[in-house]
């Protein structure tokens, strides 16, 4: 299956709001026109949120030593389902996440943990020291009567 | 983003415009830094078009430190995108929230 379209931004949190606002247009063209104008603000804002704190993941855990810190964009779309691939050469994580515990007042370790509640699936895959986060997000249609 | 401040009842009234997430949360914890620890804040959030866990981490660790001055950090008017980002981490727990900025100035 072939990107709907790729986007490759250097790793750079001025960058970030191309990679966000990049998320959000494709998925509100996505979204079958079927879809509530609830639905589809929803499903965009899920996809939003979701790349903003991927790529400023691998924004913030790019090796310093890295030459040429670059993350790619990949997005699909396949029978109402919409993937989004986000790549770079970091160093290997874990993408399994608990929830931060709130009491303590923590200023991260949310970002991986909003993903798991947004997208309706998170995968990852370690590569040729390439990393892919990949998530999916199902379009919400209702039905014309 | 742009922060706008004025102060009601010695709570400095600090309304947030545009997008707070990693690339604008340091300008949100400068300009609180440079505030007096004492002074207690309300966040207007009315007009935050979009927020992510940065943006959030950046107001739980300001309400963190203004606990230990004794001062206090309150929300005021989430739309809901903001809503929805707090609600999942349940990071609401850890403010008071209003729905208009002069109630929670007189709180």
């Amino acid at each position: 299956m072939n990107p709907i379209v790729t986007l490759t931004l250097q790793a750079d949190l001025r960058y970030l709001r191309i990679a966000s606002v990049m998320a959000c247009n494709i998925a509100e063209i996505f979204a079958d026109a079927s879809c509530t104008a609830g639905n589809v603000a929803e499903f965009c804002h899920a996809c939003e949120l979701s790349v903003s704190e991927a790529f400023t993941n691998s924004v913030r855990y790019a090796e310093p030593s890295q030459p040429e810190k670059q993350v790619t964009i990949r997005f699909f779309s396949d029978n109402g389902t919409l993937t989004v691939n986000i790549i770079d050469n970091n160093p290997q994580f874990n993408p399994v996440t608990q929830a931060p515990d709130i009491n303590s007042y923590p200023e991260g370790g949310y970002g991986l943990f909003l993903i798991h509640r947004l997208m309706d699936t998170v995968s990852y895959t370690r590569m040729d020291e390439t990393n892919m986060l990949t998530m999916t997000k199902h379009a919400t249609m209702t039905h014309a009567e | 983003m742009n922060i706008n401040e004025k102060t009601i009842n010695n709570y400095k009234i600090l309304s947030l415009q545009g997008i707070l997430n990693a690339s604008s949360a340091p300008q949100l914890k400068t300009f609180i830094a440079g505030l007096p620890d004492e002074q207690s804040i309300v966040v207007d959030l009315e007009n935050v078009e979009f927020l992510d866990s940065s943006g959030l981490g950046a107001l739980v660790g300001i309400a963190r430190k203004k606990r230990t001055s004794n001062a206090v950090v309150k929300l005021a008017r989430m739309n809901e995108r903001v809503k929805k980002v707090f609600e999942i981490t349940q990071a609401y727990t850890l403010f008071d929230i209003y729905d208009d900025v002069s109630a929670a100035a007189e709180a």
